[in-house]
């Protein structure tokens, strides 16, 4: 049975006992290889099919997610919840299913290259191995892993469609001696250079200098890299879901359309439509059509992001980002600038340059309070050079301080997917001025 | 778990077929629902089953882990041969072979007691404590406002069968329940945020153990008196008391995962990070003074993170990873027992049938002392006592640490004085343990989902601890 044919057995069946059905299969196989001492420590593989229903009756709501691919056991669990209905209120975030949008898959979206290499990736692995060790360094980790994915959406106001896709995603952290680098790189496309150039980067900012400068607690000139801005922004563009500004739990129920919260050079964007960041999608998970559109634009936040039933709840229009419960961000664009990275550099009189970031953690998401912990090299910067590395420091402020306070970006935008940044972005270079940076001084 | 073992059993003969010198076969069922509620409004009710098999094979000194959610004879070979496949084409740039160390391993079944069946928790019921929760704390706050709680709660049961071509088989069966509060607090221009948590394995009853209204109405009050109150923590150095809560967090982050031995070896050096520890300094390395001892022990019954054996079918039991100061003993699976030249010690965790064995905390605490909490703070004329948290972090080689305090309270003459806003510690791992000067005997747990690995597996976990004396620090402020 196909996963269209199952996605539609499914719903018909359903469709006797519900108001409204929504069926979403996705068929997915990935490979992975984790990498540790420059050598696989193994390699996985995922072979799976997931069913994720909707069903609505009379304004009650349920989701439910199987990994089981049978649609006998899926039906005989879906049919139970009819005996619930009564039991169960009206959810506060229920609206009827959205006219069916158009079914227009984004075809360029799949690679047949990717597949290929997934029996046996060695070669890529190789690749981005040898790339780092071309800088003397000492070792190599990370992860290369490729995806193929058909997703399949079916509900019972008339939207069928299917999109295919691939997917790969490589990052690497390379150490020489106390130092290391790190690099990540996602796409829907394989290019086997972009794969050369995350162990290239990630062994160049190891090698760079094995020159030690102290850092002292204060207020400092920083620029993050397009691995830090991916992790951060992350968070502010999770917080622009409306549901999570339902809950308090954001910055932007502080901060609403139409008010400034970031620096006029700063945009944050949601790229659904660009075929070659990994989560592009045409529809989302109700069959609206999926568009571009600004979350952030010359520092005004322009849009939350809905799905029906958020948008019902708030009065507006879904922005296409469902998400049944929760609406999502697709894949995020951060606007560049002007300069090259080396000019970004030469800008900063007093400052640093943070590598690579994570732990990144809020004290108050309404208003935005946050610390974050550098990895990798933080470099000092004197009068526009590099002088060494700063030792392990936390950057510990608000998101809208670090937003208003962003004073360049470079030209070149990097496309970043990895461990810590799990919605893919797309981004510069960022310099930020006046930013609180921290370290234990005990 | 209906699922046949003989079909186990053909993965693994396929495995030894295809060349494969070990093959573990698990099958894992992960099932439940959860409610969510936005104040006295519920948003959604879910349920869901992840059920499938994991296969993990050692080939050409290579390893490899496949899954499948196809439990048909067909499914399940052909993900064991995917496995063997993929993992041979790899084993060309392999440097070193995997081998596992020489277990005895287990052929055993459990399952924890539910006094009172948790699938007996009825939806209705569910939804009704998140709402009577927010309805108690919004009629409890006299100046503070809320306008919005949003509360969850989780039950879930995870079934696993493991057998292993070693003769391994383990089958096992863990009902867990979990519930969040999240609470937003404004009064005026000031705003606090508070997450809450509650988990455990066991049964329905745990619902009426955890008294979950009155502990977050109770909580709430202090908290509201945190931000009506709140002032910034004094500029000088002062004693610090920490709560079970920090005291919990601290252990997990700085004694728990520094000592998961495959970060010590850098298997995690690109995801989860890497480790201040080094494999030579184990046995030998002072990190702390004679009340650091922590302990990591998947045994203790209706603990969140409980397991009777890992997921390599080795039995597990209680490790000291800090022993008066020193480090003791790093959690172990098969391989990393093998490389440090000891044994395993049943630290290999799974998050479902998708995720390869891994290892991974249960639940971590500091030892607990003999004295109550009034003698722990009786001698201090100035000090902060920060009993909850909401903001922390640690570098990945977990020395630099942070936590921002909630609920934390001026301590004066010895005696829990005017509340304190937003104090911030920040310190290392080596400050930390080597500056304790006093622990109580009020040891608590609480619960959490530990992440780590590629893909990132969240496993269910407590820590915990007494409240903890240190010595004077400089606190800082959130700018």
């Amino acid at each position: 049975m196909s996963s269209m044919e199952l996605a539609q057995t499914i719903m018909k069946t359903l469709y006797k006992y519900f108001d409204e059905v929504a069926v979403i299969v996705t068929e997915r196989e990935s490979t992975m290889v984790k990498l540790w001492n420059t050598e696989p420590s193994i390699t996985q593989t995922w072979l799976e099919t997931s069913i994720k229903l909707r069903l609505a009756k009379s304004s009650r709501l349920w989701i439910l997610q199987f990994d089981v691919k049978d649609p006998l056991y899926i039906i005989k669990n879906a049919e139970e919840i009819v005996k619930l209905a009564d039991k169960v209120e009206e959810s506060e975030i229920y609206a009827p299913l959205p006219e069916p949008g158009k079914c227009s898959p984004i075809s360029e979206a799949y690679d047949p290259k990717i597949v290929s290499y997934m029996d046996d990736p060695s070669e890529i692995v190789e690749e981005l191995i040898n790339a780092a060790m071309t800088h003397p360094v000492d070792r190599v980790a990370g992860t290369l892993t490729l995806t193929k994915t058909n997703l399949t959406l079916v509900n019972s106001k008339g939207f069928q469609c299917e999109e295919k896709s691939t997917g790969v995603e490589a990052y690497a952290r390379v150490f020489k001696g106390e130092f290391s680098g790190h690099w990540a790189y996602g796409s829907t496309r394989l290019s086997i250079n972009n794969i050369k150039e995350v162990g290239e980067r990630a062994g160049y900012y190891a090698a760079l200098t094995s020159d030690k400068a102290d850092v002292t607690p204060g207020t400092y000139n920083v620029i993050i890299s397009p691995l830090v801005a991916g992790n951060l922004f992350n968070y502010v563009a999770s917080m622009a879901s409306a549901f999570s500004v339902m809950t308090g739990f954001s910055v932007f129920a502080k901060y609403k359309p139409g008010e400034k919260i970031g620096a006029e050079s700063l945009s944050l964007y949601d790229r659904p439509r660009d075929s070659t960041l990994p989560f592009t999608r045409s529809f989302d998970d109700e069959g609206v059509e999926t568009y571009d559109k600004p979350i952030i634009e010359n520092g005004v936040v322009r849009n939350i992001l809905h799905n029906s039933g958020t948008a019902n709840k708030m009065r507006v229009k879904t922005t296409g980002n469902a998400g049944w419960i929760r609406p999502t961000p697709w894949n995020l664009e951060i606007n560049g600038g002007e300069l090259r990275e080396s000019e970004l550099i030469s800008e900063v009189r007093n400052g640093l340059l943070v590598l690579n970031n994570w732990y990144t953690r809020l004290q108050n998401y309404y208003e935005g309070y946050f610390s974050t912990v550098s990895r990798d090299v933080v470099l000092v910067i004197k009068n526009g050079e590099l002088t060494g590395h700063g030792g392990r420091i936390r950057i510990a402020t608000s998101f809208p301080n670090l937003m208003n306070n962003v004073i360049g970006a470079t030209r070149e935008r990097f496309d970043i997917s990895w461990w810590e940044v799990r919605t893919p972005t797309r981004a510069p270079f960022i310099l930020i001025q006046n930013i609180p940076v921290t370290k234990p001084e005990v | 778990m209906a699922l046949d073992e003989s079909l186990l059993l053909k993965a693994i003969d396929r495995g030894l077929d295809l060349g494969a010198k070990y093959v573990e076969a698990r099958v894992q069922d992960d099932y439940g629902y959860s409610v969510t509620v936005r104040n006295d409004k519920l948003i959604g009710v879910s349920q869901g089953r992840s059920r499938g098999v994991g296969i993990r094979v050692i080939v050409d000194g290579s390893l490899g882990f496949a899954s499948t959610d196809n439990l048909t004879l067909e499914g399940v070979i052909k993900a064991v041969e995917k496995a063997v496949v993929r993992a041979k084409a790899l084993s060309g740039i392999k440097r070193k072979p995997v081998e596992f160390s020489d277990e005895r391993v287990g052929k055993a079944r459990y399952s924890v007691l539910e006094r009172k069946p948790l699938m007996d928790l009825e939806l209705e019921e569910a939804v009704q404590i998140l709402k009577d929760t927010y309805r108690s704390s919004s009629g409890a706050l006299k100046q503070a406002k809320m306008p919005s709680m949003f509360n969850s709660l989780r039950v879930s049961i995870q079934e696993k069968k493991i057998v292993t071509s070693e003769g391994g088989i383990v089958e096992s069966r863990v009902p867990r329940l979990y519930v969040s509060i999240g609470s937003t607090l404004f009064y005026q221009s000031k705003t606090l945020q508070r997450i809450r948590e509650f988990g455990g394995s066991g049964g329905r009853e745990l619902v009426d153990e955890w008294s979950i209204s009155k502990a977050v109405v109770d909580e709430l009050l202090n908290l509201e008196k945190i931000l009506v109150e709140g002032k910034t923590p004094p500029e000088e150095k002062v004693d610090i008391v920490l709560g079970s809560e920090v005291v919990g967090l601290i252990v997990h982050e700085s004694a728990g995962h520094p000592m998961e031995a495959d970060r010590i070896l850098g298997r995690e050096a690109a995801q989860a990070g890497e480790s201040y520890v080094k494999p030579d300094m184990i046995g030998k390395f002072k990190v702390g003074n004679k009340y650091a001892t922590v302990i990591e022990d998947p045994t203790i019954p209706g603990s969140y993170g409980f397991y009777l054996y890992d997921d390599e079918c080795v039995r597990a039991r209680p490790r000291y990873l800090y022993k008066e100061g020193v480090l003791h003993e790093p959690l172990h699976n098969r391989q990393t027992a093998k490389l440090f030249g000891s044994n395993s010690n049943g630290a290999s965790r799974a998050m479902n049938y998708e995720s390869e064995p891994i290892i991974r905390m249960s639940n971590t605490y500091l030892a607990p002392g003999s004295m109550k909490f009034e003698e722990l703070i009786e001698d201090i004329h100035l000090g902060i006592y920060v009993k909850s948290y909401m903001e922390w972090n640690i570098d990945d080689a977990r020395w630099n640490q942070r936590y921002v305090g909630l609920e934390s309270y001026i301590i004066r003459n010895g005696e829990l004085a005017e509340p304190v806003l937003n104090p911030v510690l920040e310190f290392t791992t080596g400050w930390f343990y080597g500056n304790i000067v006093g622990v109580d005997r009020n040891l608590e747990f609480y619960p959490g989902t530990c992440g780590k690995g590629e893909p990132s597996q969240g496993v269910p976990v407590w820590f915990g601890g007494p409240n903890v004396r240190l010595n004077k620090m400089n606190v800082g402020v959130l700018k």
